[in-house]
């Protein structure tokens, strides 16, 4: 029961984590219907821009987020601007998804030789701290990670609830087409969406930087990780993938612990074919799409 | 639409055929030799991978799963011994058929979804194969790898049996993509492609013609992953099951161009020894990832479409300019529905 | 020590790009080569050593540390006067952690460059299929990096491997000093957590198997799949069933995440055994916090403090050519530079240096190198045993056998300094 417990408990804060990279990626493809294969890359590039400030400035990792959400926030606006945006033809979808997966190699080749393919972490003096509640370990960043990924989630759900921005995102992802009539501009839609997605991956890597060892290839693990995550929340619901988010990290922690690790990556996998089987839009996919 | 084939086309395939049945007999080095294995491999994986991706526009980038699967039962059959060597090539189509069927059940789960999702959930199949290869050890020797038995080939053409071999696969790839486009399966596909509720309603067997195309194209890649696991020798689940080699397939179709018949194999002749160009002139650095992904990205943004669909419509447009306008109108129209189909237009010239 | 992979969260590597045998510049590389080994002149031809090293990709930081033993014991040895007075030339290509490339690049260095011989590639995925091929052209094969069971099961008669031991038998030593231990003082239970990776779980699987058989019960057993970046479970999991002793078959990723969740949890074992990720004096302190590492296991074959005739000398040598601190050192470094020793001794006792005599002579007798004095058993399995080591005020240092110990071991553990 003690294992239970402190299973659900650590599902709980990793999941809150990936509820915030996942966010993002799903508010992209709800704006331009685009999945976004880069995801995954961008959050190991927070993560290293993160480990570089750390390292050479001595910049607190939860501080440094000030300087990379922003940051990345900006590369995506350019990624979008660049890369995607003069896509067209009948194959956009298509294109999009292999020009993202470019971007993530990419992003990889950049810090494959800036960084070398040695594993990596962020270590701040408090890295190993962790409090004893009832006899539950929770870990001190785990914890930190876990109420920053829910600040940035209320950010977010901000954004797009009380800003004009928001109000065109929202506008866009439930009807392009009358968004478009209504005055909306999609471009700049798009890019600013795909801005807000780098930035929720640049928030979410530098906790990543400090919870896990990560090496420029690690983008590929991450990225199969979110995909079933967002497509467990249905495409282009934010409320799906962190409620998707919070069942994976559960779930998974439960079969590492209970059953075998071997298995915890599979049996999500497992229920992922399920849902598509019984339900190929997702959990939420259809309901919740509307209130975003 | 429905010519049969031109004299130019089979000119075409001869000469190309011609030429690299004669490369080993003519002397060609151990190192060329050793290239066009792979080179060829890809053209067949890509040629392969083009019948679900190109023809029928679902993007799979899973197919690498069936790759593995046909490298592990490859090697699980002939871990032992392979007797004179030559016997396991008659394996070949056994596993080519068993895949096919096996896949028959995935192709109907994953193809409910259309496009983007088709994607996630052909990549989520390729890490559950990953995922089983590491696992079930007994079975692939999990992360031990699994080794096939050395055949007793004489040194001087060691390589010949595995050429050969692969380039048998790649006709047999071209030759269905082929049939495909002259029959009514590839007019099926075409109209899948173009809109599929549309070709729901106007009585095309959508699941079936789709069920078809993905299980041709799973069992010849798991073929292809046979004689690869015989090649090399000795496979492990991250090099069995490399979401690179996926990812291989779809780019080749892509710079040549999706849905035609030469565009996949046009892509992987000039693909394969470009990568090595990068690798060996970039590769200490680590930068042969980023030239790569700028290759990739260039494609995409500068031809859409691949190499020979965007020439053949340069030349298209030319002739027509150079024809009377008289029945202008006409052919115009004609050649715009073709366009829009390039598979069976590109094909069937 | 043992192959470091860097399996964890490595694992999807990048090979497509160079799939393809690295031929077509390889070619043009090698038009220059061919030039070299034909035109025999009056003096000595020199000696071309021809080895695929994986400079890119997965394994590409120690392929690069390969890279540097060859080169330097190709330089010092140059500068001695060569091998039998024939200068040495190292032909190295890169082969991009790619199976299909370590092919194409063995079969390319021994039918197109024509080198004199060929030694091992980094990793034992790649040492099986790279072996295969110097088999097939009847080439000696001394390798230093693939140590795997695939390797010796393939009953080759021509590879040699140049380590102290198999590589899943790198924990034995530690079973050997537990076991040697009164029964009343050693541990009464047993936990097992082993990354599924052909180096990692095999060898915290032979300790195990010791264990049991001198009755210390196994109180956890788990296996986890390479991608594992949180440990915080499985260690959750090992401090419920408060063993005396854990054991991580590990490379080094998961052996960091493994402490590292130890330290959060403050789980604090009796004794601690980390196959790898422990035995590297650079990362380990890095990774955990340098007053963490104290009272920590592992076994290496060579390593900085190292004991052994010749140790002082490649040190030296090592940082003259390359700089950097003596802790920098990587092992597989040590251990290529040794893979050119044997193949220098082999010369000096019988005066030939072609593939059969280096086959034949390798079998029998037993030859010092960098890494300890090695014999194989016919298929080229090393017959010796690694060095048990312990982190003891910050440094690495050797406890057992008795006999090579510079110190005692500690045990317990002390405490995780937090």
């Amino acid at each position: 029961m003690h294992a239970l417990i402190q299973a659900i408990i650590l599902g709980i804060l990793t999941g809150g984590v990936y509820a915030l990279m996942a966010s993002g990626q799903t508010l992209i493809f709800g704006i331009m219907k685009v999945v976004n294969l880069a995801q995954g890359a961008l959050v190991v590039l927070g993560a290293y821009l993160t480990y570089t400030l750390f390292t050479t400035l001595g910049i607190d990792p939860f501080v440094s987020i000030l300087i990379t959400t922003p940051l990345l926030f900006l590369v995506g606006i350019g990624l979008q601007w660049a890369l995607l945006r003069p896509l067209h033809g009948e194959d956009v979808a298509q294109l999009s998804l292999l020009v993202t997966f470019a971007i993530a190699l990419a992003i990889e080749g950049a810090l494959s030789f800036a960084y070398g393919a040695t594993l990596t972490n962020v270590q701040p003096t408090y890295a190993n701290y962790s409090w004893t509640v009832f006899g539950y370990q929770i870990s001190l960043v785990r914890f930190v990670a876990f109420l920053l990924s829910i600040v940035m989630l209320g950010v977010l759900y901000f954004i797009l609830q009380r800003t004009k921005f928001g109000r065109s995102v929202r506008a866009t992802v439930q009807n392009p087409m009358s968004a478009q009539l209504l005055g909306v501009n999609a471009n700049r839609v798009s890019a600013l969406g795909f801005g807000l997605g780098a930035a929720t991956a640049a928030a979410a890597g530098s906790v990543f930087g400090m919870l896990n060892s990560f090496n420029p290839g690690s983008h590929y693990d991450l990225i199969s990780r979110l995909l079933t995550i967002v497509v467990l929340g249905g495409l282009g619901s934010i409320g799906g993938s962190v409620v998707a988010a919070l069942i994976m990290g559960v779930a998974s922690s439960l079969v590492s612990a209970l059953a075998s690790p071997i298995w915890s990556d599979f049996t999500f996998f497992i229920v992922l074919l399920l849902v598509l089987l019984l339900r190929p839009r997702g959990l939420f996919g259809a309901k919740t799409r509307g209130a975003l | 639409m429905k010519r049969a084939i031109s004299r130019f086309g089979l000119l075409r395939v001869v000469i190309f055929f011609g030429l690299l049945i004669l490369v080993p007999i003519l002397g060609g080095p151990v190192w060329l030799l050793n290239m066009l294995i792979f080179t060829v491999m890809y053209a067949a994986l890509s040629s392969s991978w083009n019948l679900l991706g190109g023809l029928a526009g679902y993007p799979s980038l899973g197919h690498v799963a069936f790759f593995g699967i046909g490298a592990y039962a490859f090697a699980i059959m002939f871990q032992g011994s392979v007797g004179d060597g030559f016997s396991p090539f008659l394996a070949l189509p056994v596993v080519g058929v068993a895949v096919a069927l096996l896949s028959v059940p995935i192709g109907w789960v994953s193809m409910r979804t259309r496009a983007d999702v088709f994607a996630i959930v052909t990549i989520t199949f390729l890490f559950i194969t990953q995922t089983l290869a590491f696992n079930l050890n007994s079975l692939t020797g999990g992360a031990q790898g699994k080794s096939v038995a050395p055949p007793p080939f004489d040194v001087s053409t060691y390589d010949w049996p595995f050429y050969y071999a692969m380039l048998a696969l790649l006709a047999v790839a071209m030759g269905i993509s082929f049939y495909f486009s002259r029959s009514k399966i590839g007019l099926s596909l075409a109209t899948v492609r173009a809109d599929e509720d549309k070709a729901h309603g106007v009585g095309v067997r959508v699941t079936a013609v789709k069920l078809i195309a993905f299980a041709v194209s799973s069992g010849m890649v798991a073929m292809v992953g046979c004689v690869w696991a015989y090649y090399v020798g000795f496979i492990y689940p991250q090099f069995a099951v490399d979401p690179l080699i996926t990812i291989g397939m779809v780019l080749m179709a892509f710079l040549g161009g999706r849905g035609t018949l030469w565009g996949p194999v046009l892509g992987s002749f000039i693909l394969v020894p470009a990568q090595e160009f990068f690798a060996q002139t970039f590769g200490a650095s680590e930068l042969y990832l980023l030239a790569y992904a700028a290759v990739f990205l260039v494609i995409m943004l500068f031809l859409p479409r691949g190499i020979l669909p965007s020439i053949s419509d340069r030349l298209r447009r030319r002739r027509l300019a150079a024809e009377g306008d008289a029945r202008d109108a006409a052919q115009l129209s004609e050649v715009q529905d073709a366009s829009k189909s390039p598979v069976t237009s590109e094909v069937a010239r | 020590m043992q192959l470091r992979i860097h399996t964890p969260e490595v694992r999807r590597s990048r090979r497509l790009l160079t799939v393809v045998g690295a031929v077509l510049a390889t070619s043009l590389a090698l038009a220059g080569c061919t030039a070299t080994t034909t035109s025999k002149s009056a003096t000595k031809a020199p000696l071309t050593i021809g080895v695929s090293l994986s400079l890119t990709g997965d394994f590409s930081d120690s392929g690069k540390a390969a890279q540097r033993g060859y080169a330097l014991w190709v330089s010092e040895t140059n500068k001695a006067g060569g091998v039998l007075g024939r200068k040495v030339e190292l032909k190295v290509v890169d082969d991009a952690s790619s199976p299909d490339q370590v092919v194409t690049n063995y079969t390319n260095l021994i039918t197109q460059s024509k080198v004199n011989i060929v030694m091992g590639p980094f990793s034992s995925l790649l040492t099986v299929p790279a072996s295969r091929v110097a088999s097939r052209y009847h080439y000696s094969f001394i390798e230093p990096a693939g140590g795997g069971p695939a390797v010796f099961a393939q009953k080759l008669t021509n590879l040699f491997f140049v380590q102290p031991a198999p590589t899943t038998s790198g924990g034995d030593v530690f079973a050997d000093y537990i076991l040697s231990l009164p029964k009343s003082k050693r541990p009464k239970t047993a936990a097992y957590a082993k990354l599924d990776d052909p180096f990692a779980a095999p060898i915290a699987a032979n300790i195990q198997k010791r264990f049991e058989a001198a009755g210390i019960k196994t109180v956890y057993d788990q296996t986890y799949p390479a991608e594992t970046a949180d440990m915080t479970p499985i260690v959750a999991g090992i401090a419920a069933a408060n063993p005396d002793v854990v054991v991580g078959g590990t490379q080094e990723g998961d052996a960091f995440a493994q402490m590292k969740a130890m330290i959060q949890q403050k789980f604090n074992p009796k004794w601690l055994f980390e196959a790898n990720g422990a035995n590297s004096p650079g990362d380990f302190p890095a990774a955990v916090g340098t007053s963490n590492t104290n009272g920590v296991f592992s076994s290496a074959d060579w390593y900085a403090d190292s004991q052994v005739a010749g140790s002082k000398a490649f040190i030296a040598a090592y940082l003259a050519k390359y700089g950097g601190t003596v802790q920098q050192i990587d092992p597989t470094s040590a251990e290529a530079y040794s893979a050119g020793m044997l193949l220098q001794e082999v010369a000096k006792k019988t005066g030939k240096v072609d593939n059969a005599t280096i086959i034949k002579t390798l079998h029998s007798g037993t030859w010092p190198t960098l890494v300890g004095n090695l014999s194989w058993d016919q298929y080229g399995a090393p017959k010796g045993a690694y060095l048990l080591i312990q982190w003891i005020d910050n440094t690495l240092t050797t406890v057992y056998p008795a006999s090579k110990a510079q110190a005692k071991p500690i045990a317990p553990k002390p405490n995780w300094a937090g």
